[in-house]
């Protein structure tokens, strides 16, 4: 047998091999074919039944619109704009127009760089072939899941016109921060119509949908840009455009429509309003039902309150001696403080304002609702108000701040210490309350007994457990934000307790009313009672540990309390005029103390009061200086804080108290 | 068929290649896969067979699962709206406060305008409608201009009236308690023939003029508090022939059933006597009959 013979022979071997492989090949295709067919899904007819979700809305209390969630503004071809068709286009599938679902020599390319470069995979999906899969199909990668998105891709080709398909594609990916479709993108981005975009615009928007989170503007504008200049590439090289042009358009000024932090898709405080219809309604209703959320939060607050306590934590970081927040943002969530203020309206318990961290697409956990942190001294004005009420004490009883011993049957002795170490002897009981006196507020629970002081913070709508232990006068039992402006509001409206709400009224897409919020309140606490603690707690900001809200130059009438915990781990401000409410919590996630360089803690007239003042300077400009009602049978009296004698006109620094009737003091007052 | 011999040259091997058959044999597979390149013929032959297979294939997948979920939604929303109109419509149709009460459901109030609660109140007798609230109160609430909206609520086998204002603000908070439930009910027992008809009244049912005797032994401040309103009875026509005392009080009064017949028709009326006023009514009745009987005894001795 002669080589030639021999290599024939090879070859017709390796003929009929790959013969027989081919046939086998189609044979397996023809199975998967059958195979991918018995349950390969319907396409619906017409292909625009993916625009009939309405849309779920949420409304702020001014009626500006702050979310919308699923539903589509599907709008014609026509009216989008031929920049972004043609950058589409581009970028996503440039054979469009010739193909029938899908790119072959785009398909082998993709196949061959798979293959046989190692680390690269590299997609040839058509805008067909990615339709049919955002219709139909999960993001598992399978062969069989990619062979019937090739499937339905080839139908929906067949089926349809390729104007239908662009359109359909068009209306319905993701680019982002909740947008859905171009129009919505051209409307969230740039505040136009899809159909005024520019190219620098269109071609900025047909970046995204690649990765929308990768490449949000908001976060990442230069990355958005660097996607940018890649779409102009692709422009130019398919011969949209010349170079020219797409330089132009890369050096255009883009100005973003600017979004409010707060009320942005996903804020704090959307996430509470979601939570509530989604446990009310179900997921179904809220995601596909298209409701309409009417809300009570206020957009401006809001903006407010997101920027002051930024600021604040800014301030806040430089004072512990911590690098700047967002330089190393791998970690910036641990290492650096948080922050929580809430606002509610007081006539009513209308949240008017959330913030539950730092930042949110850093850390989603709501710190204004869900972190039960200890209130530390934050929680005295319900100790007070328990003794007023039940011992009928009054803010002129003398006590005397002093080493406290108090015997716990079971446990070794509680022995609170005052902040500092020090105690001052003989004082009344606002002064101490002003002053945060602990080893008086400790005297106080000992002689009431925790569970008296308990049963008033319910009152006031404090939920989460509470220790029936004497140390909760100094707040050792965590808290949330939020009950604390709700609870404090209780004693800014002199005794009526108001439930805190963010949702006055749900409709549904025909404007038929589900529900709708009774705005009521309850009286739980007594009128004149309350204005004692309320007069104490406005000397807290006026003379005692509050008084930096003053000195930052808020000057309203208000009242409110400092509280800082053991080890400096949480700082507080809760803190209200007539009609608002607000607290503020600082501190690490972690349970870290916070101080500052030399070593000094963090209490909350320095971490938590100046971030107050800055919300409530802002919240209240222009308003009238309004008092807090007076009850009719309260009475000033000015007290000398020492004797607890009526003051004298040589006494120094009396204090006028705020008595009920029955409790003038005429000469010594009774000594508790 | 001859046995297919295996080539043993190039000679051989080049004229079987170039025969006819081989050769047309590739430029079949050639123009398929060029035609392919060209005109997609695959795609298309598949994309239209699959057209018609569309119709028996199911409706999976996302977008059919989203067309389910907003059916769900849209059918739940449906049910919720359908709920919230019916308890509206009855509510809207009820004449009293126990109808209210019987179709309020716990998990969902209904609203009703100011002039309805207007209507239902100004349908109580004077003396139980002074316990929900005083009319002074409603006419100072009225005059201010801002009640517009009244929301009753469950509460417990009660109701709260919550009196709004546009804003749904509550502006007058008001509790009707299941006793006074039970009172408004009884007095539409004025339907029923006979006191017998009635089983609260059975221990103490007495004669008209014995009845009407012992009422005259009292000032008439004290009998305007045993029988709030007499002008009532004054309006309906007949004879009344016996009257009985309830065994209860409820929310301070005590009920007193009138037998009034008119003709062969005989109908009950119920009048709320204040408690403390019946109660010495009842003892005075009590005491006549201690006497008529120790007379009749001594008599029958």
């Amino acid at each position: 047998m002669t080589f030639a013979t021999t290599f024939i022979r090879r070859l017709s071997g390796i003929f009929y091999l790959a013969l027989g492989l081919a046939g086998l090949g189609a044979l397996l295709a023809i199975g998967l074919f059958f195979s991918a067919l018995s349950d390969l899904p319907r396409v619906p007819e017409p292909l625009s039944r993916i625009i009939e979700t309405p849309p779920t809305e949420i409304f702020a209390a001014t009626g500006e619109r702050i979310m919308v969630i699923g539903g589509r503004e599907a709008i014609p071809l026509s009216r989008i704009s031929p920049y972004f068709v043609q950058a589409v286009i581009a970028t996503e599938d440039h054979r469009f127009w010739e193909h029938h679902g899908v790119d072959k020599v785009r398909t082998l390319k993709a196949l061959w760089v798979t293959l046989f470069e190692p680390g690269k995979v590299q997609g040839a999906s058509t805008i067909t072939q990615q339709l049919a899969k955002n219709l139909f199909f999960t993001y598992r990668r399978t062969v069989m899941r990619k062979f019937r998105e090739l499937l339905v891709a080839l139908q929906i080709e067949a089926q349809y016109a390729k104007g239908d398909i662009l359109e359909a594609y068009l209306n319905q990916i993701s680019f982002g921060v909740g947008a859905q479709g171009i129009e919505q993108a051209a409307q969230s981005f740039f505040g136009k119509s899809a159909a005024a975009l520019t190219l620098a615009e269109s071609t900025l928007l047909a970046g995204l949908p690649k990765s929308p989170t990768r490449y949000n503007p908001y976060l990442h504008f230069d990355r958005a840009k660097k996607r940018q200049k890649i779409v102009l590439s692709r422009m130019v090289a398919v011969g949209y455009i010349n170079p020219e042009d797409a330089q132009s358009a890369f050096k255009e000024n883009l100005f973003l429509q600017p979004r409010s932090e707060g009320t942005r898709t996903g804020s704090y405080f959307l996430d509470v309003v979601l939570n509530e219809v989604e446990e009310r309604y179900g997921p179904e209703v809220l995601y596909h039902g298209g409701l309409k959320v009417m809300t009570t939060l206020d957009p401006l607050l809001q903006s407010w309150a997101v920027e002051s306590v930024q600021n604040g934590l800014a301030k806040l970081d430089e004072i512990l001696g911590i690098r700047k927040y967002g330089v190393d943002s791998r970690d910036d969530a641990v290492t650096h403080p948080q922050g929580a203020l809430v606002a509610v309206e007081t006539n009513s318990g209308a949240v008017k304002a959330m913030v539950g961290g730092r930042d949110y697409s850093e850390t989603e956990f709501n710190r204004a609702v869900q972190n039960n942190r200890l209130p530390g001294s934050g929680f005295k004005p319900f100790v007070y108000y328990t003794v007023f009420e039940k011992l009928d004490l009054s803010p002129a009883t003398l006590v005397v701040d002093k080493k406290v011993n108090i015997p716990v049957v079971g446990t070794p002795d509680w022995r609170p210490k005052n902040f500092g170490g020090k105690y001052a002897g003989p004082m009344i009981l606002k002064e101490a309350l002003m002053k945060s006196v602990n080893s008086v507020a400790a005297q106080l629970v000992e002689r009431i007994g925790p569970d008296a002081v308990i049963e008033v913070s319910r009152r006031c709508g404090i939920k989460s457990p509470l220790s029936s232990v004497y140390s909760v006068a100094l707040g050792t039992s965590g808290v949330s934000p939020l009950e604390m402006a709700s609870a404090f509001a209780t004693f800014a409206t002199g005794g009526i307790r108001h439930t805190p709400f963010w949702i006055r009224r749900v409709e549904d897409p025909l404007g038929r009313i589900l529900e709708e919020r009774i705005v009521g309140g309850k009286r739980s606490l007594d009128a004149s009672v309350t204005y004692q603690v309320v007069d104490m707690m406005q000397g807290v900001l006026n003379n005692g540990t509050g008084s930096i809200v003053r000195r930052m130059g808020f000057d309203l009438p208000a009242a409110g309390k400092t509280g800082t915990s053991d080890g400096y781990h949480d700082a507080w401000f809760t803190g209200f005029t007539p009609t608002l409410c607000v607290s503020v919590w600082v501190g690490y996630d972690r349970g870290v103390g916070m101080r500052d360089a030399n070593g000094k803690g963090i209490t909350g007239a320095r971490g938590a009061a100046p971030i107050w003042t800055d919300f409530m300077i802002k919240a209240t400009n222009g308003e009238p200086a309004r008092e807090f009602a007076i009850p009719s049978d309260i009475q000033f009296q000015s007290i000398d804080p020492v004797t607890g004698f009526a003051a004298k006109q040589w006494t120094p620094n009396p204090v006028r108290v705020a008595l009920r009737q029955g409790q003038e003091v005429q000469g010594r007052e009774e000594t508790f | 068929m001859a046995d297919w011999i295996d080539p043993q040259d190039i000679r051989e091997w080049s004229r079987r290649l170039f025969a006819l058959r081989p050769i047309l044999l590739v430029l079949l597979v050639s123009a398929i896969f060029i035609l392919e390149l060209r005109i997609d013929w695959i795609e298309r032959a598949l994309g239209a067979y699959l057209v018609t297979t569309n119709v028996a294939r199911p409706e999976s997948g996302a977008i059919w699962e989203k067309g389910k979920q907003t059916l769900t939604a849209r059918k739940t929303l449906e049910q919720i709206v359908t709920d919230r109109q019916a308890s509206q419509r009855i509510a809207r149709d009820a004449t009293t406060f126990n109808q209210i009460a019987a179709n309020v459901s716990p998990d969902q109030g209904v609203m009703l305008s100011d002039d309805h609660f207007r209507k239902l109140y100004l349908s109580l007798p004077r003396e139980i409608a002074q316990e929900i609230i005083s009319p002074f109160e409603l006419v100072r609430l009225a005059s201010e201009g801002k009640w517009r909206r009244t929301y009753f609520e469950k509460a417990g086998a009660g109701l709260m009236v919550y009196l709004l204002d546009l804003n749904n603000r509550v502006l007058q908070q008001l509790k009707i308690t299941p006793s006074l439930l039970i009172h408004f009910e009884r007095e539409q027992f004025a339907q029923v023939e006979t006191l017998e008809d009635l089983p609260y009244f059975e221990n103490r049912v007495y004669p008209a003029d014995r009845f009407f005797d012992a009422l005259e032994a009292f000032p008439e401040d004290v009998r305007r508090s045993m029988v709030p309103n007499p002008e009532r009875l004054l309006r309906i026509s007949g004879q009344i022939m016996r009257v009985g005392i309830s065994d209860e009080a409820v929310s301070g009064f005590i009920e007193i059933g009138f037998e009034i017949i008119n003709g062969s028709r005989r109908k009950v009326i119920i009048v709320q006597g204040h408690e403390w006023a019946v109660w010495r009514l009842r003892s005075h009745l009590e005491e006549q009959k201690s006497s008529a009987d120790i007379i009749s005894d001594t008599l029958e001795n």
